[in-house]
């Protein structure tokens, strides 16, 4: 037991061995909060038409978050086939639809929670409370960085606004603060307090590194032995690395018209998440170990998530506009340039949406924990397939049900870790990202 | 490198033979389910121990050490049989087998009964120090005894400068002022323990341990503008030197045992720091999640008094009986009976006469208020509705491509679709705001029909819709509906929301032309607004007058309403109505087993309690007693240990929330003993505790790496030096501010900001650039968010109190260098810090340069320090320089 402070406390963002050889090297989480509803995109139920307009009884009555009973509504949106797999997909998310043979879908998908916020800490952290380190935080833990110059894990919220919960999405919980995702926000000043204000010139900035390591250099000459102090040196060196790569990682002067075009960066609506897609795929060439995105910002008014309460309609159009045409991008693009082979892009949603209407004749539809879908691409992965379903009207996840737990076993698996054996000791226990819990999805690998 | 690879093999190196993780896993979750403690034992098998593993069920013996393919509990796993429609991962089953073949090791007896006995069960014992020559001191004595043993000994003694700087950091969390160095050490051990700046830093120490917040967190995540009167308690408290039972006492039953005092009231702050998710509890319709969140609460009271103030997982037992410790399931359950009257919120603390007067003072008050607000509104209601009229058409026809129209609403709406012949319609509402739906008037067009002033005889609701029918003689065209609601004020009182306009030619048979489906959710597309000067530039100059006297009157009433006699108002343990306690099976509140009364762990054997006392109050308060006892053989040792943590950087049980078996074992068990024996002695003194540590040669040693001991002992479990400490985040912001001067000395009192919550309905806490006196109080003062973005601290391992922090990490990374290099406050600081030592010094760059070493290190700078700083000075700036020297090493690292 002795030195098990030290070794934990001091512990670093140094890269560890995977357990065993990994499918992907990097990993794109995207969220989508709110509540994305999957029988209006990818889980197709052309029972839920047939009983469009009628009221669920007696022991199917189906139970809202916020108790307004409606009766089962189709999805306003037509369906058709695509690609060699033959998916079927809404006509919400044509482009995404044409990747659709690139995709893994798991249908089966169940949150532990009908409310947001338990719903949202467990998609991000594994636990449905606030405080545990966040998915991005474990693999940084677990597999450290491959370019020391750029930060491990790295976030880029919706530019509407950040995700419900804010930072505990990505916050490190009780691991080391070399382990929280860092913010990426604007392409001139990228992180916080990269850049001194204005007022300090470059010169000055060259100047004050300079002296500083010599102060520090001759203090630890003084203090032989002690690596903390090495390692703090170390940390300014990587600063004044990193003060040069950020701005390079994030200017895309570079890229072409047709990668922007491909993005949706010629669009109003879908230019800041594409950026953000295009800022990803920049972030995992350099090395970066998961970037996460959102393609959606916190509550209040107008909603600028998938929360669609009211009106499924104008939520869901305007959504998709930001999202479809993006993500289906970065996808291509990936594929294209042979990165999809090393990465593992994760699509999600803290859960999906009922398939009865949120009161009678009324518009929205509420939270559903019950079975909703998430999808993933890339390494390792069948691609054109889908795992588990849920019951005729898309209610409950009935045919291999997949836990937020098996699912993160899953893409820690993907990535060559055990998700029995990335451990951290806290207030009495061993923590892992999966609890207790977890079996990875076996089915959808190759 | 290897950061959690290395963790592993030191727990199991350090461990007690216990299963390994997977198969405690596995033992504790699968098989638990139907064969563990509070299960139905299904085949007459119980997997809580060795023993009965070995014993087996019905179907024979479990487990045959040392050979697992002859062993059940294997077998069946391969087979598949076992759990029951679940094929367990190779890795689970390898671990069980290694473990059989291994001899299934697992000391921990039989994890429900007291059988083993555990060394932090077992009471302390006054332990004679060891005789050491040269350690006068008993802690010395026993901490020699070990290092002799490895014929290992204490550092020499640091420098005078380097302890007054050491002893300044611990006791305080600030550095020394250049005059304080001229004191003797037992003067400045006095000072600063009498100083209020101890309380300040041992109370952010508290603050930690019991993750105090003061936002909700989650999605909701209400701020909690009351909490910060448990942080004051805690601080003078401390300061006090309030004896450490009353302190437990307090926190756990200070409203039972001054109800009328909102000083010990908000001890109780402690049962409810923790995050608390609002809508779970409240806004949720799902019954069995409500009852979950509920739990939930309870569990969050109960783990926190577990850990806090036992040291002990009880949480563990919630889903099964502890895995490693003696703790059943039954034992979880009747600790959350004692929190059962124990709810989340503000309460009022008062006397009835306080009461009765406050409410004597307001009643008037508030009756001028309702007329004032009533009068405004009567003035600005038909002068915005107006505007809005306008607004919301030219809305509509800015909308008029879009597919759907805009939001229903009060005061205006229209829908249109193809014309439409028929005899017969009706318009069929089924939801509005108020007791019954109204309708300034409702008109069918081309058709020409208008309806006036209808209101619904009965409340609307989607299964009794209320509805107006038309009937025309000859069969009408209509192609569009317009209605309103109340055209003149825009009240919510009987607007339509939810409606759909039919059609019919016989009455019979209806068709539907139009509904609110066809209207954008309001959240989705917001409507147009007016401000309160649009209101004002409309109004007539009478109007205008009158609304200024009645905006006036409101903002007297409210300033007279403020001044009201006060009833305090805080966040602390809030009374809700006494539950039932039930033992769950699994933890599942679906499932209760049996319902279980209040009572304390059956492990420890504590003295009986009114247990089945029908009082919420004496219960909660027996169990602080319990607690708060010389013979809880756990609770000074807990504490002593956590002091010792603080001040030495390791504790001598490492983990100081977790004394049980999966916890640290103490490097120096009768040491500890003599430490909590004599810290009871002493009137659970936490000042006599400091004064006995600080006094030793062991603190007092130096920080310097000796080999030889460094190679026996490079954790320096054995204290054979004095760690170098990283300042945390608060303690750097405080010292930054304190030297260049700022410091504002504001003790007590509401929260000061670093984040604010967003406006519109938001949950995020923006961080604040504001700057300025207000924000230059100790970092223990400010409103501590939970989940907000991000500040500077942050990167110092300054935890989110969602979860308690015994230990906080210490990290070094590259965003934390950043941070202190380039963000705007340590830039303001260092140039507030130039100009001090300007001031300060005003005769030259020597002099300030010997300042500023003064201040930030405790010494005097080389002859060669002089002039190569002098030089950066020249070239650059003070301020540079300062910038400079508020990041280096020798500052944040305190020896």
């Amino acid at each position: 037991m002795a030195g098990i402070a030290l070794a934990q406390l001091e512990a670093q963002a140094a890269s560890t061995a995977p357990h065993f050889a990994p499918k992907a090297k990097h990993v794109i989480l995207i969220s989508l909060p709110g509540g994305i509803s999957h029988v209006d995109t990818f889980d197709y139920k052309p029972e839920l038409a047939k009983h469009h307009g009628r009221e669920t009884q007696g022991a199917n009555t189906i139970k809202p978050f916020f108790g307004k009973r409606g009766a089962l509504m189709k999805s306003p949106w037509e369906f058709r086939r695509y690609g060699q797999s033959g998916k079927w997909v809404s006509d919400l998310l044509p482009h995404l639809a044409r990747q659709a043979d690139h995709l893994t879908f798991l249908h089966s998908m169940v949150s532990r929670s009908n409310a947001h916020g338990p719903a949202i800490f467990q998609m991000s952290t594994g636990f449905i409370f606030q405080g545990f380190p966040s998915v991005g935080s474990w693999i940084s833990y677990g597999l450290g960085s491959d370019n020391e110059n750029l930060p491990s894990f790295v976030v880029l919220p919706d530019p509407r606004g950040v995700p419900p919960c804010g930072v505990a999405n990505w916050g490190n919980g009780f691991l080391p603060a070399a382990h929280q995702g860092v913010v990426f926000g604007g392409e001139s000043n990228p992180i916080a307090d990269l850049r001194p204000p204005p007022s300090v010139s470059a010169p000055v900035q060259a100047a004050t590194y300079d002296l500083l390591t010599e102060i520090n250099e001759r203090h630890l000459m003084q203090n032989p032995g002690e690596d903390a102090l090495v390692a703090r040196i170390k940390a300014y060196e990587l600063a004044a690395k990193m003060q040069l790569t950020a701005p390079e990682v994030t200017s895309i002067a570079g890229e072409s018209e047709k990668t922007k075009e491909l993005y949706g960066l010629n669009d109003p609506a879908s230019r800041g998440f594409g950026y953000n897609c295009l800022l990803a795929r920049r972030l995992i060439e350099r090395g970066v170990r998961s970037v996460q995105l959102f393609n959606g910002g916190h509550f209040g008014s107008p909603r600028v998530n998938w929360d669609a309460h009211e009106d499924l309609v104008a939520n869901h159009t305007k959504n998709a506009r930001t999202f479809d045409r993006p993500a289906a991008g970065l996808i291509a693009d990936l594929k294209q340039r042979g990165l999809l082979s090393e990465t593992l892009v994760v699509v999600t949603t803290e859960f999906g949406r009922l398939p009865i209407s949120e009161g009678l004749g009324e518009g929205g539809r509420d939270h559903n924990p019950e079975g909703f879908t998430s999808f993933l691409a890339g390494a390792g992965l069948k691609a054109g397939y889908w795992h588990g379903a849920t019951d005729e009207l898309g209610y409950k996840a009935a045919e291999n049900p997949v836990t937020i737990y098996d699912f993160h076993a899953t893409i820690l698996h993907l990535l060559g870790i055990d998700h029995t054996r990335l451990t951290y000791y806290h207030n009495g226990l061993n923590r892992r990202l999966t609890d207790v819990h977890g079996h990875v999805i076996r089915e959808i690998l190759i | 490198m290897l950061g959690w690879i290395s963790t592993i093999s030191l727990l199991a190196a350090g461990a007690p033979a216990a299963p390994p993780d997977a198969v405690g896993r596995l033992l504790a979750t699968q098989c638990a389910k139907c064969h563990g403690a509070g299960s139905a034992h299904l085949s007459d098998f119980d997997i809580s121990s060795r023993d009965s593993l070995l014993k087996g069920g019905k179907h024979g013996p479990a487990i045959v050490p040392g050979d697992a393919s002859g062993s059940r509990l294997y077998q069946w796993i391969v087979e598949g049989k076992m759990p029951p429609g679940e094929k367990l991962d190779a890795a689970t089953t390898t671990a069980v087998g290694d473990w059989i073949n291994a001899g299934a090791p697992w000391d921990g007896g039989k994890t429900t009964s007291n059988r083993q006995r555990w060394w932090a069960f077992e009471p302390p014992l006054k332990r004679t120090p060891p005789a050491i020559a040269g350690a006068a001191n008993p802690i010395d004595a026993f901490l020699l005894a070990k290092l002799r043993e490895k014929r290992l000994d204490f550092n020499p003694p640091a420098d005078p400068r380097t302890l007054i700087r050491r002893l300044y950091f611990d006791l305080t969390g600030l550095p020394p002022k250049s005059e304080d160095y001229g004191q003797t050490y037992q003067q400045a051990v006095e000072r600063l323990l009498q100083s209020r700046h101890y309380g300040e830093r041992w109370a952010r120490h508290w603050l930690d341990v019991v993750r105090f917040g003061e936002t909700d967190g989650g999605e909701h995540n209400y701020e909690r503008m009351n909490a910060w009167p448990y942080r004051d308690w805690v601080i003078e408290s401390l300061n006090q030197d309030k004896p450490y039972d009353q302190f437990i006492r307090e926190q756990i039953a200070g409203d039972v045992l001054n109800p009328e005092d909102p000083k010990t009231v908000a001890a109780t702050g402690f049962l409810v720091a923790g995050p608390w998710d609002s809508v779970s509890a409240v806004l949720n319709k799902d019954e069995t999640l409500r009852l979950q969140a509920r739990m939930d609460e309870l569990d969050d009271m109960v783990t926190t008094v577990g850990h806090s103030f036992l040291a002990l997982t009880v949480n563990c037992a919630r889903c099964h009986d502890h895995k490693f410790d003696p703790i059943p399931s039954r034992d979880y359950y009747r600790m959350t009976a004692f929190f059962s009257a124990v709810g989340f919120g503000e309460r009022e603390v008062a006397t009835g006469q306080q009461r009765k007067l406050r409410a004597e003072y307001l009643k008037p008050l508030r009756k001028e208020m309702d007329e004032a607000r009533k009068r405004l509104a009567d003035i600005e209601d038909p002068v915005r509705a107006r505007l809005l009229i306008t607004r919301y058409q030219e809305f509509d026809r800015q909308r008029a491509g879009e597919p759907r129209r805009i939001a229903v609403n009060p005061i205006w709406n229209r829908n249109q679709f193809s014309e439409t012949r028929a005899r017969c319609f009706r318009f069929v509402i089924s939801s509005h705001g108020g007791k019954k739906a109204h309708l300034d008037f409702l008109e069918l067009s081309p058709a020409g029909h208008r309806i006036e002033n209808w209101t619904a005889e009965e409340t609307a609701t989607p299964d009794k819709p209320q509805t107006i029918e038309i009937r025309f003689q000859q069969p009408g065209a209509v192609s569009e509906i317009r209605f309103s609601s109340d055209l003149r004020r825009g009240s919510k009182d009987g607007a339509v929301s939810v409606y759909r306009l039919d059609a019919s030619d016989d009455g019979q048979v209806w068709r539907t032309l139009c509904s609110s489906l066809d209207h954008v959710g309001n959240v989705e597309v917001e409507l147009p607004t007016v401000s309160g000067e649009e209101i004002e530039a409309a109004l007539t100059p009478e109007a205008r007058t009158e609304r200024s006297r009645m905006l006036a009157e409101i903002e007297r009433l409210q300033r007279n309403m403020d001044e009201a006699p006060a009833v305090v108002t805080l966040y602390a343990a809030k009374p809700r109505e006494l539950e039932k306690a039930y033992l769950l099976e699994r933890g599942n509140v679906k499932r209760p087993v049996e319902e279980v009364s209040p009572g304390v762990l059956s492990a420890l054997g504590g003295e009986p309690l009114p247990a089945d006392s029908k009082d919420a109050g004496p219960r909660r308060l027996a169990l602080a007693n319990w607690i708060a006892s010389s013979k809880n053989p756990l609770t000074a040792r807990v504490v002593v240990n956590r002091v010792w943590y603080y001040h030495f950087g390791n504790g001598i049980v490492n983990t100081p929330s977790d004394f049980g078996v999966n916890g640290d074992r103490p490097s120096h068990p009768e040491l500890l003993d003599w430490l909590a024996v004599a810290f009871i002695e002493n009137g659970w003194s936490l000042k006599w505790l400091h004064r006995q540590i600080v006094s030793t040669l062991a603190y007092q040693q130096s920080a310097a790496i000796e080999e030889k001991a460094f190679a026996i002992d490079a954790g320096n479990r054995l204290v054979w030096r004095m760690p170098l400490k990283r300042m945390d985040a608060e303690m750097l912001r405080d010292s930054i501010l304190d030297v260049s001067g700022n410091l504002n000395p504001e003790a007590s009192g509401p929260s000061f900001l670093l984040q604010k919550k967003g406006s519109r309905g938001s949950y995020i806490y923006a961080a604040l650039n504001n700057d300025g006196p207000e924000v230059w109080r100790r970092a223990v003062y400010r409103l501590v968010v939970r989940g907000g973005e991000r500040i500077m601290m942050d990167s110092f391992d300054c935890p989110d109190p969602s979860v308690a922090t015994p230990q906080r990490a210490i990290s070094n990374t590259p965003v934390q260098a950043l941070a202190l290099m380039n963000n705007e406050f340590v830039i303001r600081q260092a140039g507030l810090f130039a100009r001090r030592l300007e001031r300060e010094a005003p005769r030259g760059r020597t002099e300030q340069i010997r300042l500023a070493y003064h201040l930030l290190y405790g010494r005097k700078p080389e002859a060669k320090e002089i002039e190569r700083d002098a030089g950066f000075i020249a070239a650059q700036s003070l301020a540079a320089y300062a910038r400079v020297l508020l990041n280096s090493n020798e500052f944040i690292y305190v020896p």
